[in-house]
């Protein structure tokens, strides 16, 4: 039987989860902008319907992080752990779409954690796997998804579970979210705080046609075929006219996940950084030699459609693009994956 | 190791002929002065860049010491005419960014002045010595201080019915009878966004297109940011244009990244355009409504009715800030940029082929997106944009981070305008203000 959370308990079911937890990430407003953060007090949530300006994928996936320090001296060098300091995490207000995008992080950082492991590479990255163990993620489903968003033309919805370990999805004539586990995490937190939450019949089934009725794009199909045979086919070039070549896409992106490593120090010592790329770059696939085999900005925009729509598929049998819309509703010149999607296979 | 006396460390940049000569003459005239200062010798202080003065910070210098010959001493006759130039700005720049102005300083001292160098040091010394070590490492938030918040107060947008559509019509008239008689194989103008309230990039190469541009208040972007690009089509390229998107294309030429026959520009008389629901905050004193440029110009514009620039009270209120609330003010926002250089990338005048922060030897700007990466890019855009940029509203527009970038641009504007009568984008056979110089140009921050 599904369980129930009354509106006004969830501040004291978040702060219990927070007493319990190292560090409890949420939405909270910051300069006009709605972000991921480590809240001190649950007040400052906010649980306003859309969507924040990026993922909360850098709770796992972090902007930069150190892999390595080393101090130089004497012609030897010395290493140094980085620190991980985060330790168990709660991660509040993940919408359906986020959390599925969780999918294409542990495909690529976590492969041997996946329920097919003759289809994992053996690489694992060891930061990520750390991180996503202590890591519980408690969704929230989207009332009103925005003009960007389009998870059901990808599959999803805006009720989904997939990725969250519990789902809450608020049912506001009833005064209560529907809470589901999803996972044993979600069983675990269900039960540590089973005095909050009671019985109900209520099901999310309405909530989820209404939210679903909101989302105006229309559905990709077919997705994965037709583009395999699309790499010269439709007219990138004039698709992908305006794009200016920054990274803002794949940054807000739940799914994005290429980085570089440098090293970052002066004579003394320093630190080996892995931090966010993006394949909008230049230099992304830029040659010493000077050559680019991407050398043109369509090219570096046709690699994200086809990366997101079918190498991931293709080669870890995951969704690229989870449909939040972030990267339309971000990008300087409106380049709408979506509708480039829907153009090229329809 | 934790000492009871702080020993400052400052890093000296001089020049070759002049203030090195005069510390060499200061020690074989035995003269005495804190051994706090490290000398990096360089040919002449037209070529000690800013970006020096940025490192020896972003690596944990306490204070910063440039010196070089007087004016009218050069060795290289000019290099210090120019370098006083740069720094009146760049000093600006990371007084308003935060750094406590007591930490940088600027002297003329000669081959001939020992004495002054001995001096110099002992008194540069010294009050870094009292003013004690940074309070906060490159780009890390000053612990304990609170970031303070700007607010700002939304101006209503409002154009005379009936503006927008009668432009429209008359623009896409033009962009027809363009592509048309093949004056231009391509014509760069908007079409409506997927978005509600939208406007987009439209580029267009045959007549029968030209009914998808549009015309109206969403038309935000700076179109000028393709002007350089080698267009997809054969044949020359029709710009849509307002006012302070033109003024980008005066920078353009100024600097030979295109010629003036190379583009057609469809100029539209403006009324501002929106941002958030309201009057984008730049365009709510604009003076400059119609394009001086543009081969037609479209439509007529009224004054604006606001007679005060609102950025400018946001630039004064951070001005009132201590240097340390300051700081913090600027990391809060930098904290939040994910380096994705969408700010770059949507900047018709940032036109390197090769950006300075993809260089990695030497590497100015530390890559990762983190408090030293985030705050020394930020920095270095400013700079470089510093007496070019003209105030397009572009960068703003397009972080997805909303990091507020055109108060630091325009901050640089007022400093430029102030200390050289200069405003970038206004006249096409200017010389840009620092690739030129004054015997007089004043010079009071310097010892």
């Amino acid at each position: 039987m599904a369980k129930a959370l009354r509106t006004e308990a969830l501040l004291d079911f978040l702060r219990a989860v927070q007493q319990d937890a190292r560090r409890l990430v949420a939405p909270v407003e910051e300069d006009g902008l709605r972000l991921f953060r480590a809240v001190d007090r649950v007040e400052e949530i906010t649980l306003a319907e859309g969507n924040t300006r990026w993922s909360f994928k850098e709770v796992l996936f972090p902007r930069s992080e150190a892999l390595f320090h080393y101090r130089l001296s004497g012609g030897s060098v010395a290493l140094q752990e980085p620190d991980q300091p985060e330790g168990e995490t709660v991660v509040f207000g993940a919408r359906p779409c986020d959390a599925a995008g969780l999918a294409v992080l542990d495909a690529v950082f976590a492969p041997n954690g996946r329920p097919d492991p003759d289809q994992a590479p053996e690489h694992e990255d060891p930061f990520y796997r750390r991180r996503r163990a202590q890591t519980t993620i408690i969704g929230l489903a989207c009332l009103e998804p925005g003009p960007a968003c389009f998870c059901t033309a990808v599959g999803l919805s805006p009720t989904g579970t997939a990725g969250s370990d519990l789902l809450l999805t608020p049912l506001p004539d009833q005064g209560v979210f529907l809470a589901e586990a999803v996972t044993e995490k979600g069983e675990r937190l269900l039960a540590a705080h089973a005095h909050l939450f009671t019985d109900t019949d209520d099901t999310k089934e309405q909530a989820t046609r209404a939210a679903e009725g909101r989302i105006q794009r229309t559905a990709l199909s077919g997705v994965g075929g037709p583009l395999a045979t699309l790499f010269e086919a439709p007219p990138w070039e004039e698709l992908a006219a305006r794009c200016l070549g920054c990274g803002a896409c794949a940054f807000v992106c739940p799914t994005c996940h290429c980085f570089d490593i440098v090293d970052e120090g002066n004579a003394a010592g320093g630190s080996r950084c892995k931090f966010w790329d993006s394949c909008g770059f230049a230099l992304f696939t830029a040659h010493t030699s000077g050559h680019n085999p991407r050398a043109t900005q369509p090219a570096r925009f046709r690699q994200r459609v086809l990366h997101k729509f079918r190498y991931l598929p293709e080669r870890f049998g995951v969704q690229g693009c989870v449909g939040c819309g972030r990267c339309i509703a971000t990008c300087p010149v409106n380049m709408d994956i979506q509708e480039v999607v829907a153009k090229v296979t329809g | 190791m934790m000492s009871d006396t702080f020993e400052p460390k400052i890093v000296a940049f001089v020049c070759n002929w002049c203030t090195y000569t005069g510390a060499d003459l200061a020690g074989t005239s035995r003269m005495q002065y804190p051994a706090n200062v490290r000398i990096i010798k360089l040919p002449c202080t037209g070529r000690i860049s800013p970006l020096f003065i940025m490192k020896a910070l972003e690596q944990g210098a306490d204070g910063v010491l440039v010196s070089g010959c007087h004016p009218g001493d050069c060795h290289y006759t000019a290099g210090n005419y120019h370098a006083r130039r740069k720094y009146t700005i760049f000093r600006e720049m990371l007084h308003f960014l935060g750094v406590e102005p007591e930490r940088l300083f600027f002297s003329w001292v000669s081959a001939a002045e020992g004495r002054k160098w001995a001096d110099l040091v002992a008194e540069v010394t010294d009050t870094v010595r009292r003013l004690g070590p940074r309070r906060s490492a490159w780009g890390e938030p000053v612990e304990g201080i609170a970031a303070p918040r700007l607010s700002a107060n939304p101006v209503p947008f409002e154009a005379p019915a009936g503006t927008f559509a009668a432009q429209a019509e008359a623009m896409r008239e033009k962009a027809k009878a363009l592509l048309a008689g093949g004056e231009v194989g391509t014509v760069i103008g908007y079409e409506q966004g997927t978005l509600p309230g939208t406007a987009r990039p439209a580029f267009v190469s045959t007549p029968e297109e030209v009914d998808r541009l549009v015309w109206n208040e969403h038309c935000h972007q700076n179109l000028a940011v393709y002007a350089a690009r080698k267009p997809a089509k054969p044949g020359k390229v029709a710009l849509v244009v307002k006012p302070c998107d033109e003024r980008s294309l005066v920078g353009l030429l100024q600097e030979n990244r295109l010629a003036r026959e190379d583009v057609v520009l469809i100029g539209m008389a403006c009324h501002g355009v929106q941002s958030e629901g309201a009057l984008a905050p730049r365009c709510a004193a604009c003076q400059t409504r119609t394009p001086a440029l543009a081969d037609p110009v479209i439509g007529e514009a009224t004054p604006p009715t606001a007679t005060a620039d609102p950025r400018l009270e946001q630039i004064a209120r951070i001005e009132q800030m201590a240097p340390a609330e300051r700081w913090n003010f600027w990391q809060g926002h930098f904290s939040r940029c994910l380096k994705c250089y969408a700010c770059r990338a949507a900047c018709s005048l940032c036109t390197c082929e090769r950006c300075l922060a993809e260089k990695a030897q030497p590497r100015w700007i530390p890559a990762p997106p983190d408090g030293a990466g985030n705050l020394s890019w930020h920095a270095v855009r400013a700079w470089h944009l510093a007496g070019r940029c003209v105030d397009c509203g572009a960068c703003s527009a397009a972080c997805p981070a909303d990091i507020p970038l055109y108060l630091l641009n325009l901050k640089l504007a007022q400093v430029v305008k102030d200390a050289f009568d200069y405003e970038a984008g206004r006249d096409p056979a200017a010389a840009p203000p620092l690739t030129t110089y004054r015997e007089d140009d004043a010079q009071e921050f310097i010892r």
